[in-house]
C-alpha cells in the first residue's frame, strides 16, 4: 500500500529542557547622555508620578527603542530616623535622626514608602503577623538580628533583556562614586566601584517568595583614585541584592558615602572635601548627591534617578532562557519514502529518475511536515540542501520545536 | 521567505504553522502531533540527468544545487508534493490524477477572448445562470457549472491512473497499491462547498476547516459511493482521461456558498468585476478566481482546478 505519512511510535518523541544564554551589555552612554542634556533625554522617558524612570536604548518614541530597565528608589519608616551612622571622614560620628529627620516632610516620602512596601511584598514577602519585611543584606529575612536595608535604589530590568531569569554569577555593574558633578564625560566615573554577585552560581538563596536571590558585594576589580581596593574595608562589602528570576537589582545607596564607618574617604560621593563636615551634608546643594537629595524637599525621586544613571559606566549579565523542546525524530528506512508526487517526477506517468525496472528509485527531501491525526499540518522544517533518499539508505532526521 | 544557507552543514529550519499556532492556543489538546511526512517541493526532477558525459555522480548535480527556501508558516502553503512509501522498489510508472474533460459536461470554459478560458464557471445564482445560458436552469455552456441548485448539468471529474500513452495498455489492471481509494478535496469555504454530481447535489462532509478558511473534505471509495468510483472501463477506444491501467475517479460539482449567492461584498473585497463572453453576448460579471485541490491522500498525487465564482453585474 502506498502512503505519504508515517507515525510516530513512542520512543520517536523525547522532550528536554535547555537552559539559552546571551550576553546582555549596556554602556553608560546609552543610560546617560548621547540623546540629550541630563534630565531631558530622549531615552529616558519619565512620568508625572515620578516614581521611576524607564531607560530605553533609543529615543523611546521612536518603534525601534527597547525598554531596558527602570530606575528608582525607595526606604521604609524605619529610614526615617535611622539616618546614617558611623563614624565620618573627620572623626566624629553621624547622629542619624538629625540629618535625615526631616524626611518624612519630604513630598516624595510616601512615594518612596510606597515602593519599599511594594518590592518589599513582593520580593521578601511578608512575615508571620502579616508584616512586610526589610531586605536583609546576607538574605537572613527571619532574623530580627543583622543589617537591614532601609533604603535601597532598584534597577528593575525589562522582561525583554531579563529574559526567565539573570544567570547567576554573571552579574557585573560598574558605577562611579565620585562626588563631584560634572558633565564632562567619565569624571563622575571616577572611583569606580565594580559591583558583582561573584559565586552565586553556587551560593544564593531561596527563601524570597520572588525565586532565588543572591547577594552582591564591592569586587577587588574596583579601582578607587587610581588604586585598588582590596586592602580597603569596602573590599568584599555587602551592597545589595540581585532577584535573579524577578530581573531586579537591590543596591544600597551607601555605596556613595563609604561603607562601615569608614575613615576612608574615596570612593565616596561625598567627602569632607566637598566643602562640608560629613558625608550627608557635605553635598546638600549639589544637585548629583545621592544621599542628599533623598532629604532635599526641593529635589524629586527623577532627580535622584538621574543622579544614579550619571555615574553608571557599565551593566552587564548573561540572560536565562528556557526552552522546553520536543524532538521528533522523523525515521526514513530505507524502503521509505523513495518515490515522489511531484508533478516534475513523472513523464507521461513514467518515472524520470529510473532508466530501467531495476534502477533503484531516488526522491531528493527538502521539507519535512509534521501532522496532526485529522492530517492537519502543524509544523514544518526545511532542510537547508535537498537530501538524496534511494533503497540505498536509511536516514533520521531531528526537527526540534522550541516552547 | 529567502533561502537557506547552504554553504556548511546542514541545518533544518523549523516553524509551526498558523494552524498550528492556533491549535496550540486553543488549548483543548487538537495539538497533538502524530505523523510525519517528507516533501520536494522546490525539487524539479526534469533536471536529472541520466546521461550526463561525467558519469553516475553527476546525474544530480544540479538538482543537488537547488536552493531551498525558509519554512512557509501557512499551512496550505508548504508540503505541496510529498514523497511516498511504496515498499516495492521495481516501479516505473506511477500513477497520476488528471481533470477528466472527455465530454462537454464536464470540460472547461474554452472560448475565445474575453471568455475566462482553462476554468470552470461557477454561477452563484439562478440570475446569473439564466443570463449566461439564455433561458432555464441548465447549463449548456461547456465549462459553467450551477452554483445555486447544483444538482444537475456539468461537473468537474477527475480520473486516477497510469497515463502513459497508451503503453502500458489500459486493459491491464492497475496494482492494488495504487489504486487511490480517498481524496481530498480542498475549497476556500467562503465561495462554495463540494456536492455530489449525482443524488441531488447531497452535500460532502466538511473533516475540518482551518485558519485560512480553506475546507477539506475526506472522499472514500466504498463509503462517499456518490464521490468515488471505480473506473473498469479498460477499453482502449473509449474516451477517457487516462490512457493506462485505470484506478478511480471522483465526481463532484461546486454549489457557490450563501454569501456569494446573495451577496457582492466578498466579489468587490476579493476579486472584481469585467466583461465576459461566457455566455453570448458578452456581459459584466463580478468574480472571483480561485482553485480546488484535489489529492489522493495515498499516492499524495494532487492537482489544481481553477475556478471562478461569477455573478451578473446588475
Amino acid at each position: 500500500m502506498a502512503s505519504t505519512f508515517k507515525t510516530f511510535l513512542n520512543d520517536d518523541i523525547a522532550t528536554t529542557r535547555t537552559l539559552l544564554h546571551e550576553a546582555i551589555p549596556i554602556t553608560g552612554s546609552i543610560i546617560y547622555g548621547t540623546y540629550g542634556a541630563p534630565g531631558a533625554e530622549l531615552q529616558i522617558k519619565t512620568f508625572a508620578h515620578g516614581m521611576f524612570q524607564s531607560v530605553y536604548d533609543y529615543p523611546f518614541l521612536s518603534s525601534s527603542a527597547n525598554h531596558i530597565f527602570d530606575v528608582t528608589h525607595a526606604h521604609n519608616s524605619v529610614f526615617q530616623t535611622q539616618g546614617v551612622t558611623g563614624t565620618k571622614s573627620d572623626g566624629a560620628t553621624y547622629d542619624g535622626a538629625s540629618q535625615l529627620g526631616a524626611i518624612s516632610t519630604h513630598p516624595f516620602f510616601k512615594k518612596r514608602k510606597n515602593i519599599y512596601g511594594q518590592m518589599g511584598q513582593v520580593l521578601v514577602g511578608h512575615d508571620v503577623v502579616g508584616e512586610i519585611q526589610k531586605f536583609d543584606q546576607d538574605g537572613d529575612l527571619l532574623s530580627a538580628i543583622g543589617s537591614k536595608y532601609n533604603c535601597l535604589i532598584f534597577m528593575n530590568f525589562a522582561r525583554l533583556l531579563g529574559k526567565d531569569e539573570i544567570k547567576k554569577g554573571s552579574f557585573e555593574l560598574k558605577i562611579g562614586t565620585e562626588q563631584t558633578h560634572s558633565a564632562t564625560a567619565g569624571v563622575m566615573n571616577d572611583n569606580l566601584l565594580t559591583i558583582k554577585d561573584d559565586g552565586a552560581a553556587t551560593n544564593y538563596k531561596v527563601n524570597s517568595p520572588a525565586g532565588e536571590y543572591g547577594i552582591l558585594k564591592i569586587t577587588g576589580d574596583s579601582n578607587v583614585s587610581g588604586g585598588g581596593i582590596s586592602t580597603q574595608p569596602e573590599y568584599d562589602a555587602k551592597c545589595g541584592l540581585i532577584f535573579y528570576q524577578a530581573g531586579v537589582v537591590a543596591l544600597t545607596p551607601d555605596l556613595f558615602m563609604g561603607f562601615v564607618a569608614s575613615v576612608y574617604n574615596k570612593g565616596k560621593i561625598t567627602n569632607a572635601s566637598g566643602g562640608g563636615t560629613d558625608g550627608v551634608d557635605a553635598k546638600m546643594n549639589a544637585t548629583q548627591n545621592i544621599l542628599a537629595l533623598l532629604n532635599d524637599n526641593a529635589k524629586t525621586m527623577d532627580d535622584v534617578a538621574l543622579a544614579f544613571r550619571q555615574r553608571i559606566e557599565k551593566v552587564c549579565f548573561n540572560n536565562t532562557t528556557e526552552l522546553n523542546s520536543t524532538i521528533y525524530f522523523c525515521r526514513a528506512s530505507h524502503n521509505d519514502f523513495n518515490y515522489s508526487s511531484n508533478p516534475t517526477y513523472l513523464l507521461n506517468s513514467k518515472i524520470r529518475v529510473k532508466g530501467k525496472r531495476d534502477h533503484d528509485p531516488i526522491s531528493y527531501i527538502t521539507s519535512v511536515g509534521l501532522y496532526s491525526s485529522d492530517n492537519e499540518l502543524l509544523a514544518v522544517a526545511k532542510l537547508s540542501e535537498p537530501l538524496r533518499k534511494d533503497p540505498t539508505n536509511d536516514m533520521t532526521l531531528r526537527v526540534r520545536l522550541d516552547y | 521567505m529567502a533561502f537557506l544557507d547552504n554553504s556548511g552543514d546542514i541545518i533544518l529550519d523549523a516553524v509551526l504553522t498558523d494552524t498550528g499556532r492556533m491549535r496550540l492556543a486553543k488549548g483543548d489538546g487538537t495539538f497533538k502531533i502524530v505523523k510525519f511526512s517528507l516533501a520536494d517541493d522546490e525539487i524539479d526532477y526534469s533536471l536529472f540527468n541520466r546521461s550526463h558525459p561525467s558519469g553516475s555522480a553527476y546525474y544530480d548535480l544540479e538538482i543537488m544545487q537547488t536552493p531551498v527556501l525558509e519554512a512557509f508558516t501557512n499551512n496550505t502553503s508548504t508540503m505541496k508534493h510529498k514523497l511516498i512509501s511504496i515498499p516495492r522498489t521495481n516501479l516505473v510508472y506511477l500513477p497520476t490524477i488528471k481533470l477528466s474533460e472527455t465530454f462537454a459536461n464536464h470540460k472547461r470554459v474554452a472560448q475565445a477572448s474575453p471568455a475566462p478560458t482553462g476554468v470552470f464557471v461557477v454561477a452563484v445564482d439562478e440570475t446569473t445562470l439564466g443570463e449566461i445560458t439564455g433561458e432555464g436552469n441548465i447549463c449548456p455552456n461547456t465549462g459553467v457549472l450551477d452554483g445555486e441548485a447544483a444538482s444537475e448539468g456539468n461537473y468537474i471529474r477527475v480520473d486516477q491512473g497510469i497515463d502513459s500513452l497508451g503503453n502500458p495498455s489500459p486493459a491491464m489492471s492497475l496494482e492494488s497499491d495504487l489504486i487511490e481509494t480517498q481524496y481530498i478535496v480542498q475549497i476556500d469555504d467562503r465561495f462554495g462547498k463540494i456536492v455530489s454530481q449525482a443524488d441531488g447535489a447531497k452535500e460532502a462532509t466538511v473533516s475540518f476547516k482551518d485558519d485560512d478558511n480553506i475546507a477539506s473534505y475526506y472522499l472514500s471509495l466504498n463509503t462517499d459511493t456518490e464521490f468515488v468510483f471505480n473506473n473498469s472501463n479498460k477499453l482502449v477506444t473509449d474516451a477517457q482521461a487516462i490512457s493506462g491501467p485505470r484506478g478511480t475517479y471522483l465526481q463532484f460539482r461546486v454549489q457557490s456558498s450563501l454569501d456569494l449567492n446573495t451577496s457582492t461584498f466578498l466579489f468587490q473585497e476579493l476579486g472584481g468585476s469585467a466583461t465576459m463572453e461566457i455566455g453570448s453576448p458578452v456581459k459584466k460579471y463580478y468574480y472571483i478566481d480561485s482553485n480546488v485541490r484535489v489529492t489522493g491522500a495515498t499516492t499524495g498525487r494532487s492537482i489544481d482546478i481553477p475556478v471562478r465564482f461569477t455573478k451578473f453585474y446588475t
